[in-house]
């Protein structure tokens, strides 16, 4: 084939368009295309989370049974990692949403993102499709790590109740995931403020351990001190562990469960709207360091449609 | 010498009148950058048309602005007969942009990523992978169509980016500074690429550059641009016309009073009869002469009667150089763009 075989098309490409879910759709196709290009990354993105399954679970074990259990009652009937379950996956969602903002840096260094901006593409699917992307990857890790409790239930007799089964793990898997997409503001927002993915890092990294310990994820309420209590009741993260947790020993609890989605949108709000307070606050006073051509300028426009207000 | 198109040109495709930009220096609110002021140009259907200029001088932020991925501060930019800001999806259906970064994904292969830029576009079935097909022939990518483009070499990557600007067949292709970082086999290889879909497809292509050679092979007209504003617009030919048919570089020995020297020379040569036009440059003086033949003799006769040592004398057919030197008073220095130290900027983006 020649190049004159390309005939012109003089007529404007006709108006099509597309509807906003294909957009999405097509967006988190290409997310998704690229971790499974990579799956090392999904592999050692699971590291952490089975380090502590497999060896915190066992080691404190023993400890925080006989600790929780009260004088003169019945032993647990199960073991401490299946206190400590919801908990993992929870981190497994903490981690993965606090790399969420990589991939946009990535983006806009190498100016892909304006691959999406010079297209008639909504605005809006290109954040959203991101974060379908991101939902799904999560709920993945949340189900392998779910996997390999069970197996380990079925191998070396590890106690963990899975009280509501496979439909209860895939619950807990949809609430963990939302969470992470909702706590994927916060890493978007760092990266796109500071462009650098150590600092995204960093701060992911220094804020996983207080939100965990801080909370009801690691044990149940009664077993936090006093002043750990009170801060576990206005960290999102317990309302997460507290529902997951029911559907891990005990059942389907939908007060618990209601509990967590309110809390996921409250961060999801809270996160999303303090970005679109920035970038609101960057688009009225517009910046730039040197008089050269705007290099980076996608940077801008992905914290612009970060806002809610195109959600 | 071919007439500028005006505003009002029924062939008129871009039309871009009194587009200014600016934004705040960063922390202090008060401060503004001129990035772009007052900029007035029309492009033809059709046309090669290129905007040359040193680095910084508004030539990105103007493309940005035409292809609605930076909102203007002042003025009024058209395309295809929408507005870019009233119709700026309608603008986006009708052109195609590669970008200075090579903005392809790296972990996707060449047909992959083309694939998907069509399904930004809404395209899909058997046109979308029919076009797809196509374009990397045109672009010699066939054989290499199924590995990832992270294997691919500085030129391959070039093509695919230029593939991705052309999968919905844009009728104005923007190509902003498409060769900058590229050796110069590579470059060449580019451009031959550009003129043949510039030929083939009769497509408008609007294309910023550094470099004066690229302006000149490629471009059927051109604009010079300059700290934000437009200092010369024609033809590559009827703008090195303008400098007059030759150009007499005269260097003279550096010596503690260079310049006072520098500008006795200057006053004597501009007083040779058929002498156009000198200027001082940084190692002596440029005489612009109609004949520079004839021209020679008299003026290395009057340096030595001003007893003037010359050091070397250079006779040349003007360049687009000499245009940008008689322009701006100065010689075009080229940075090449280091991706790593970019400055990030903040700007008012589209939001719609």
């Amino acid at each position: 084939m020649t190049t004159e075989t390309l005939r012109v098309r003089a007529a404007e490409a006709a108006p099509v368009t597309g509807s906003a879910l294909s957009e999405i759709g097509w967006v988190a196709y290409r997310s998704l295309l690229r971790v499974s290009r990579t799956p090392i990354v999904l592999f050692f993105s699971l590291m952490m989370p089975l380090m502590w399954l497999l060896l915190f679970s066992q080691t404190f074990g023993s400890v925080v049974g006989r600790g929780m259990a009260l004088p003169g009652a019945a032993p647990l009937p199960y073991d401490f990692v299946a206190i400590l379950l919801p908990g993992i996956a929870t981190m497994t969602a903490i981690q993965s949403a606090s790399q969420s903002g990589f991939g946009m840096v990535a983006d806009i260094e190498s100016g892909y993102m304006d691959k999406f901006f010079v297209s008639p593409m909504r605005r809006s699917s290109v954040l959203l499709g991101k974060l379908l992307a991101d939902g799904l990857r999560i709920a993945v890790q949340s189900m392998l790590v779910l996997a390999i409790a069970w197996v380990m239930t079925l191998l070396v007799g590890w106690r963990i109740p899975f009280a509501t089964g496979f439909f209860g793990a895939l619950l807990l898997s949809v609430l963990v995931a939302l969470f992470g997409v909702a706590f994927s503001g916060l890493s978007n927002t760092v990266a796109l403020r500071t462009r650098s993915t150590e600092a995204t890092m960093t701060a992911s990294f220094a804020l996983t351990f207080p939100l965990l310990f801080m909370s009801t994820a690691m044990l149940p309420a009664q077993a936090l001190p006093g002043w750990v209590q009170s801060i576990a009741v206005v960290n999102s993260v317990s309302y997460l562990a507290d529902a997951s947790r029911a559907l891990i020993l005990t059942g389907y609890d939908w007060a618990a469960i209601g509990k967590a989605l309110v809390a996921i949108a409250i961060v999801g709000a809270l996160l999303n709207g303090w970005r679109s307070k920035r970038s609101a606050r960057r688009a009225a006073k517009v910046t730039r360091r040197s008089p050269r051509p705007p290099a980076r300028a996608g940077a801008v426009v992905a914290a612009s449609i970060l806002s809610p207000e195109d959600l | 010498m071919t007439a500028m198109p005006s505003a009002s040109d029924p062939d008129a495709i871009i039309v871009v009148q009194n587009l200014v930009k600016t934004y705040a220096a960063r922390g202090r609110a008060s401060e503004e950058v001129k990035a772009v002021q007052d900029l007035s140009f029309t492009v033809r259907a059709g046309e090669f048309f290129g905007f040359l200029g040193p680095n910084g001088s508004g030539k990105s932020t103007t493309i940005k602005v035409i292809t609605t991925l930076l909102q203007k501060t002042g003025g009024s930019v058209r395309v295809a007969g929408y507005d870019v800001d009233r119709d700026a999806d309608a603008v986006r259906r009708v052109i195609g942009y590669t970008g200075q970064a090579v903005g392809v994904d790296g972990q996707l292969t060449a047909r992959e990523n083309l694939m998907l830029i069509g399904r930004f576009y809404h395209l899909h079935g058997a046109a979308l992978r029919r076009q797809v097909d196509e374009l990397l022939s045109v672009l010699q990518l066939t054989e290499a169509a199924d590995r990832r483009a992270e294997t691919f070499s500085g030129g391959m990557r070039r093509r695919l980016d230029l593939g991705a600007g052309l999968v919905h067949r844009p009728r104005v292709l923007f190509l902003d500074e498409p060769t900058t970082g590229l050796d110069p086999q590579t470059r060449n290889g580019v451009w031959e690429h550009l003129r043949r879909l510039h030929r083939s497809e009769g497509m408008t292509v609007f294309l910023t550059t550094q470099y004066m050679e690229e302006a000149d092979q490629l471009c059927e007209r051109l604009a010079i641009i300059d700290k934000g504003k437009i200092v010369a617009e024609g033809t590559p030919d009827s703008l090195k016309a303008e400098i007059g048919s030759d150009v007499v570089t005269v260097r003279l020995p550096r010596s503690e009073n260079f310049e006072a020297l520098r500008s006795d020379a200057l006053a004597a040569v501009q007083k040779v009869p058929g002498v156009n036009e000198a200027k001082a440059f940084d190692g002596g003086v440029t005489v612009y002469a109609a004949n520079a033949g004839a021209t020679l003799l008299e003026i290395l006769r009057v340096l030595e009667a001003e007893r003037l040592t010359v050091q070397e004398v250079a006779i040349s057919r003007p360049t687009l150089d000499e245009v940008f030197l008689k322009h701006t008073g100065r010689a075009m220095k080229i940075e090449e763009v280091k991706p790593l130290s970019r400055m990030p900027f903040g700007g008012r983006r589209r939001m719609n």
